[in-house]
């Protein structure tokens, strides 16, 4: 048995979702322009700490700044898709 | 009465349901306990020599076992919430954080799933 089916991960053998997002290096100086995508399935690489990226959530596109231990770790899990229920004041 | 890590058992208590009353240490670990010092599977506490019981407390306390391993789930949980994650949100509100259905059945979760987790 592959050991990743009883841990309930993705195989190995498929590495990380790479997904190929327009990533720029921050020139100094300039504005920082956040990375907009709707790739919330792509997995954060350690090359991401530090970028800001705007995630779409079905709707709107949040704001997230990728910190170190966010690393492995999907972009959608930081954009939430619910909005909370808020019991109707009369 | 016998003493192991603390805590008083009876001396009619089976060994294994004895050590699976700490937290984190459940069948599979017990019975590697019970392999590693050559105790029988069905042995009452009351037949242990007390050279084996103080062996089994040495062996228990350098184990990561009650508020140890407690303190380990609730940094687990502590880290997912001030990441923003969404398994962190959906423990800070108590619901099921797997994509469960919350219409209804939700006990479980809402005992269980906090910041602060004590079970």
């Amino acid at each position: 048995m592959q050991p990743t089916r009883c841990l309930l991960k993705r195989s190995v053998w498929k590495g990380p979702n790479i997904v190929p997002l327009p990533i720029v290096r921050p020139v100094q100086g300039q504005k920082i322009v956040p990375i907009r995508t709707q790739a919330r399935s792509a997995t954060i690489l350690p090359n991401f700490v530090g970028l800001k990226f705007q995630v779409h959530n079905g709707k709107v596109y949040h704001d997230v700044t990728i910190t170190e231990e966010m690393v492995g770790h999907k972009l959608g899990e930081f954009s939430t898709t619910r909005k909370p229920f808020i019991w109707n004041k009369k | 009465m016998v003493f192991i890590l603390g805590v008083n058992f009876n001396e009619h208590k089976l060994v294994q349901k004895a050590l699976e009353t700490f937290y984190a240490l459940g069948p599979q670990t017990s019975v590697r306990i019970l392999a590693k010092y050559s105790i029988h599977p069905r042995a009452k506490i009351g037949t242990l020599p007390p050279k084996v019981i103080t062996a089994l407390t040495a062996e228990l306390s350098t184990m990561t076992i009650e508020n140890e391993a407690r303190r380990v789930v609730q940094d687990n949980i502590k880290r997912l919430r001030d990441m923003g994650t969404y398994r962190g949100r959906r423990h800070a509100m108590g619901l099921p954080v797997r994509g469960q259905r919350t219409r209804n059945q939700i006990e479980t979760a809402k005992r269980l799933n906090q910041v602060e987790r004590r079970g």
